[in-house]
C-alpha cells in the first residue's frame, strides 16, 4: 500500500483475517476474473467441433457439460427478465414463466410440419413477439394491482395459460409438441442460448443507464412521485413487462427447439418459474449482474444435485431451504457484498437480520 | 331435480371445510399481512398425521383432530418465531418467497416420508348417512361441516372475547402502536400462526376421510384460500365463511355438470374470475379499502 | 392579466363527505398565492386535483389555457406543473443528484441523460444543495429532503408550482432558509401557490391568500385582510375566541 492515508471505512472491504483492500480495486478484479472464466468457458465447447479435432486440439468439454451451459444460459436470460419487472420496476411478477411457455409454444407450433412449417430461424424471431403481445395485454389490468394481489395474480394468470394451453389440440393437448430433432446441434443451441444471455445483459444494462429505467426505478422507490414529476408509470409498467416477455419468450422457444419436446408441465413449470425468481433475488434484485451471477450459481449447483442424486425430491427440499436462507439472510443479494457500504462479516448479516425482523 | 338438490347439500357440506381451510389463511394475511403460500402444505400435515394415527393407532379421526390441532399449533408457532418473524419488515414477497421454500420443504419431506401413494381415512362410518327428503346426507360430512363451524366459532370466540385476541386484534390493526403498549409482537405474531396452523391442520384431518390425499394435494387448497378471502374481502369472517359455501357449491355442481371438468379447470376459472374482480375492485367483492 | 392556473367551481367528494365543494379562484402568471386553512379544510385536496392525483367530481381546472382536471399525473407535469408533498417521497435508493436528475428527465423539461444531470446541479445550487449532490437519500435531514423535493419538482422546468406544507416541522432559523429559498425560486421566474400553516410565512412572502374552510372558499385577498376578517378567525380559533377578538 501507498503512504498516504488509507481509505476510509467505507471504501475498504474487511475480510475477517484477511488484509484490507480497496472496494473498486476488488470490484474491478473479480469482474475481469468473472468475464475471463466466461470467455474461456464460452469458447471451450470449441474443441468438441470436428474442426477442432482434425487440428490435434483436444476436447475439454463433454455433452453434459454443453448441456449444463446451455441451461445456465437459459436461466440468465430468464433472471434477467424477471429482474426488469421484479428488480428494477418494484413488481415482482409470479408468473412470467407464462412468458417462458408461450414463447415455447410459438416456437415449436412455427417449426411443426403440419402446422406453420416455417423455417427455424423465422420461429426463432417470432418466440419473443406473441409472449410481449400477452404481456401488453394483460399487463394493462394486472400492473394495476400492487403487492400481494400483483404477485398472486400473475401466479394464477401463469396457471391459467397452462391450463388453457393444455386443452387445445391444435397446441398438442395434453401431450405437448415435438419438433423435430436436430442431430449434433448441440454447440448451436448452446451459442443461441448464450446469444439471448448476452442479449438479455445488453438490454438491462441498456435500460438501466436510460431514462427508462431511471423511470423505472422512480416507479418502485415511490410510484406517486413518480407520476407527478411525470412519469408515465403505466406505459413504463407495461413497457418493462412486455420487453421482460420478450426475453423469457425468446429464451422457451430456444428451449423448445433445443429439448425438441414441449408440453404444459415443461412450459409452465413452477419450478423454473420460482427459480428465475430466487435466482434474481440470490444474486441482486435490480443490480445488472446480480441476476447473471445468481444463475449461474444456482443452476450449477441444481446440476451438481441432480446428477448426485436421481431422487428429484431432496432437490426440491435443497431449493425450498435455499431460498428461506436467501430472503433471510442475503435480501440484497451476492452482489451487494460487493456494492455500496457492506462487509462479508457477521455484523453486517446481523443489523441486516435485525431490519427486517420483527 | 332431485339430483340437484343432492348436489346442493354436498357442495354446501365440502364448503365447510374450504371455510375451515379459509379461516387459518384469512387470519394470517389479515394480521400479519402475510400471504402463506406454505398453507395447503399445513392442511395435508394435518391429513397425514390423521391418517398415521387412524392407520397406525386406530385412533378414530374426529378423536384425532385435537391432537392434530396441538401438533400444528407447535409446528406452527416455531416455524413463525425461527422463520417469519425474521422477514416480517423485508418487502413483501420476500415473505412469498419464505413460506413458498417452507411449502416446498414440507412437500416433499412428506413425500419422503410417504411417497405419494394415495391414502385415505375410512372410518367404519364412513360411506354410511342417512336420508332427509330423498336426499343422501353422508355423516361424515355432515361432522365435518359441524367441526368445521366449530373451528369458525372458536376462532371468532378467541380473537373477540380472550385478551389474547384482543392482542392478536391489536397487532394487526397498528404493529408499532401494540408494541408501544407493551405487547410481545414476536410472541403475538408467532401466536397468530400458529391458531391458522392448527386450524389448517383440523381441515386437513376432516379433508382425508372426504377424499384420498397425496402429498401434492395441499396446493390447490392455498390457492382457493386465496380466491376465497379475496373475494369476500380481507378480515371478515362472515364473508369468508359465505365464499368457502359457495366455492363449495360451485365446485361440486360444476363438476356434476360438466363431466370432463377436472380439477386444474376449476381453479383456473376461479383464477380468471378473481383476476377480473381485483381490477374492477381491488378490495374485493366484499371488502373495504385499508 | 390571464390566469395561468383557473381553478373553476371544483369539487371532489369521498363517500358521503365533500373535500372539495365548488372552490374557485384564480393563481396569476408570477404570484406566489397562499392557500391557507384549518386542518381538514381541503387544502391538500386541492393540490391533489390540480395535480391529477385526484379527479374532480365536478368543476374545471385550466392551465395556461389547457383543461387539466382528470388528466393523468404525468401529463400534467408535462405541461408544466410541479409539486412537492407534506410527507416527502425521494427516491430513497438513488443519491440526491439523481433525484434531482430524474426530475429534469421528466416533466416539462425532459431533457436528455447527460443534460438532466447538468440541470439537477444547477437546481441543486439554487436550494442550497450543492454540496450534498452525491449523499444517499438516507442520510439527509428534514429541512434537506424538504429541499431535495422542492429540487426534484423544480428540476422539471414548472411554470406553476404547488408546494404542500414546505415549512412544516422546521424549526424558526430553518424556516427562514427555506423562506429564502422559496424566494429564489419565485425569482427564476417560476408561479408559486403555497399551503401553508406557518403564518410567518404566508404574510412573509405572499400577495394574496385564499382562504379554505371545510372545502370551501371563505376569504380571498391580502394576507393582513384576510386573518383580520372574522369568519377566518372563527374557523381557525372558534366563535367564543373570534368576538373577543374582534371586540365583541
Amino acid at each position: 500500500m501507498s503512504a498516504s492515508l488509507p481509505p476510509s471505512s467505507s471504501e475498504t472491504i474487511v475480510v475477517e483475517g484477511l488484509r484490507v483492500l480497496d472496494r473498486r480495486r476488488l470490484r474491478r478484479l473479480l469482474l475481469l476474473a468473472f468475464a475471463l472464466a466466461a470467455v474461456l468457458v464460452l469458447l471451450a465447447p470449441l474443441t468438441a467441433t470436428d474442426q477442432a479435432d482434425s487440428l490435434g486440439v483436444p476436447q475439454l468439454v463433454d455433452r453434459s457439460q454443453i448441456r449444463i451451459l446451455t441451461t445456465v444460459a437459459m436461466f440468465v436470460v430468464m433472471a434477467s427478465a424477471w429482474n426488469l419487472v421484479g428488480g428494477l420496476t418494484g413488481y415482482s411478477s409470479f408468473g412470467n414463466v407464462a412468458f417462458f411457455g408461450l414463447g415455447a409454444y410459438t416456437c415449436a407450433v412455427a417449426v411443426d410440419a403440419h402446422r406453420l412449417h416455417l423455417p427455424m430461424a423465422v420461429a426463432i424471431a417470432l418466440a419473443p413477439l406473441v409472449p410481449a403481445a400477452f404481456a401488453a395485454l394483460v399487463g394493462l389490468p394486472l400492473l394495476r394491482l400492487r403487492g400481494h394481489y400483483f404477485a398472486i395474480a400473475t401466479l394464477g394468470t401463469a396457471v391459467a395459460v397452462g391450463e388453457v394451453v393444455k386443452n387445445i389440440d391444435y397446441l398438442g393437448g395434453a401431450t405437448g409438441l415435438f419438433p423435430p430433432i436436430l442431430h449434433r446441434a448441440d454447440l448451436l443451441f448452446l451459442y443461441l442460448m448464450v446469444g439471448a444471455a448476452l442479449l438479455a445483459v445488453l438490454v438491462s444494462r441498456l435500460i438501466l443507464r436510460s431514462r427508462f429505467g431511471y423511470g423505472l426505478i422512480a416507479i418502485r422507490e415511490n410510484e406517486e412521485a413518480a407520476g407527478v414529476i411525470g412519469v408515465n408509470t403505466t406505459a413504463y409498467k407495461v413497457g418493462a413487462f412486455a420487453v421482460a416477455a420478450a426475453l423469457t419468450g425468446l429464451a422457451g422457444g430456444v428451449f423448445a427447439l433445443w429439448n425438441s419436446f414441449i408440453n404444459q408441465e415443461l412450459g409452465f413449470s413452477l419450478d423454473f418459474n420460482i427459480q428465475m425468481i430466487l435466482m434474481a433475488v440470490l444474486g441482486g434484485a435490480g443490480t445488472l449482474f446480480g441476476p447473471v451471477l445468481g444463475a449461474v450459481a444456482l443452476e450449477l449447483l441444481i446440476q451438481n444435485l441432480a446428477g448426485r442424486s436421481d431422487v428429484a425430491v431432496y432437490a426440491q427440499i435443497g431449493l425450498g431451504l435455499l431460498l428461506a436462507v436467501t430472503v433471510i439472510f442475503l435480501p440484497r443479494g451476492i452482489v451487494a457484498f460487493f456494492g455500496g457500504g457492506s462487509r462479508l462479516s457477521l455484523t453486517h448479516l446481523r443489523r441486516s437480520l435485525r431490519e427486517t425482523s420483527v | 331435480m332431485q339430483l340437484f338438490v343432492q348436489q346442493v347439500v354436498l357442495g354446501l357440506l365440502i364448503g365447510g371445510v374450504y371455510v375451515a381451510v379459509a379461516i387459518g389463511f384469512s387470519l394470517v394475511w389479515g394480521i400479519l399481512n402475510i400471504v402463506n403460500l406454505a398453507h395447503g402444505a399445513l392442511v395435508i400435515v394435518g391429513a397425514y398425521l390423521t391418517w398415521l394415527l387412524f392407520a397406525r393407532a386406530r385412533v378414530d379421526p374426529f378423536i384425532a383432530l385435537p391432537i392434530v390441532a396441538v401438533v400444528l399449533f407447535a409446528f406452527g408457532y416455531a416455524l413463525q418465531r425461527a422463520l417469519i418473524n425474521r422477514v416480517i419488515r423485508a418487502p413483501l414477497f420476500f415473505t412469498l418467497l419464505l413460506t413458498f421454500g417452507v411449502n416446498l420443504v414440507i412437500v416433499n419431506a412428506l413425500l419422503v416420508i410417504f411417497k405419494s401413494d394415495f391414502r385415505s381415512v375410512t372410518p367404519s362410518y364412513s360411506g354410511s348417512g342417512f336420508g332427509v327428503a330423498g336426499v343422501q346426507v353422508p355423516y361424515i360430512r355432515l361432522a365435518a361441516l359441524g367441526v368445521a363451524g366449530l373451528v369458525a366459532a372458536a376462532v371468532g370466540w378467541l380473537l373477540n372475547r380472550t385478551r389474547t385476541g384482543a392482542a392478536i386484534q391489536a397487532v394487526g390493526a397498528d404493529r408499532d402502536a401494540a408494541r408501544l403498549v407493551g405487547i410481545d409482537l414476536r410472541h403475538v405474531y408467532a401466536l397468530t400462526f400458529a391458531v391458522a396452523a392448527a386450524c389448517a391442520g383440523v381441515a386437513g384431518g376432516l379433508i382425508s376421510t372426504i377424499q384420498a390425499i397425496t402429498p401434492t394435494a395441499g396446493e390447490p387448497y392455498t390457492l382457493q384460500a386465496f380466491v376465497v378471502v379475496v373475494l369476500g374481502g380481507l378480515g371478515r369472517v362472515g364473508a369468508t365463511v359465505v365464499g368457502g359455501l359457495v366455492f363449495g357449491l360451485v365446485e361440486t355442481l360444476g363438476q356434476t355438470m360438466v363431466p370432463g371438468l377436472g380439477a386444474g379447470w376449476a381453479n383456473a376459472i376461479a383464477f380468471a374470475i378473481l383476476v377480473l374482480v381485483l381490477i374492477v375492485r381491488p378490495q374485493g367483492l366484499m371488502g373495504r379499502i385499508a | 392579466m390571464t390566469a395561468l392556473l383557473s381553478i373553476h367551481s371544483v369539487t371532489k367528494r369521498f363517500g358521503g363527505v365533500a373535500a372539495l365543494n365548488q372552490v374557485s379562484f384564480d393563481v396569476g402568471e408570477g404570484e406566489i398565492l397562499g392557500v391557507i386553512g384549518p386542518n381538514g379544510a381541503g387544502k391538500t385536496t386541492l393540490l391533489n386535483c390540480v395535480s391529477g392525483v385526484y379527479r374532480p367530481d365536478a368543476g374545471s381546472i385550466t392551465f395556461d389555457g389547457h383543461s387539466i382536471a382528470g388528466e393523468p399525473p404525468h401529463r400534467i407535469a408535462r405541461l408544466g406543473v410541479g409539486r412537492t408533498f407534506q410527507v416527502v417521497k425521494p427516491f430513497a435508493s438513488m443519491t440526491v443528484r439523481e433525484n434531482a436528475a430524474v426530475g429534469a428527465l421528466f416533466g416539462a423539461s425532459h431533457l436528455p441523460l447527460a443534460r438532466a444531470f447538468v440541470a439537477a446541479d444547477e437546481v441543486l445550487e439554487l436550494v442550497g444543495m450543492a454540496g450534498k449532490a452525491s449523499l444517499p437519500v438516507a442520510s439527509l435531514t428534514i429541512p434537506d429532503r424538504k429541499r431535495l423535493e422542492v429540487a426534484r419538482a423544480l428540476a422539471t422546468r414548472p411554470r406553476l408550482l404547488l408546494l404542500d406544507e414546505v415549512m412544516a416541522g422546521l424549526n424558526p432559523v430553518e424556516v427562514d432558509e427555506a423562506l429564502e429559498m422559496v424566494r429564489t425560486v419565485h425569482r427564476s421566474g417560476v408561479t408559486i401557490v403555497l399551503i401553508e400553516h406557518v403564518m410567518r410565512v404566508v404574510v412573509g412572502v405572499c400577495r394574496r391568500v385564499v382562504v379554505l374552510h371545510f372545502g370551501q372558499t371563505l376569504a380571498e385577498g391580502t394576507p393582513d385582510g384576510v386573518l383580520r376578517d372574522a369568519r377566518v378567525i372563527e374557523a381557525y380559533l372558534g366563535e367564543k375566541y373570534a368576538r373577543r377578538l374582534v371586540g365583541g
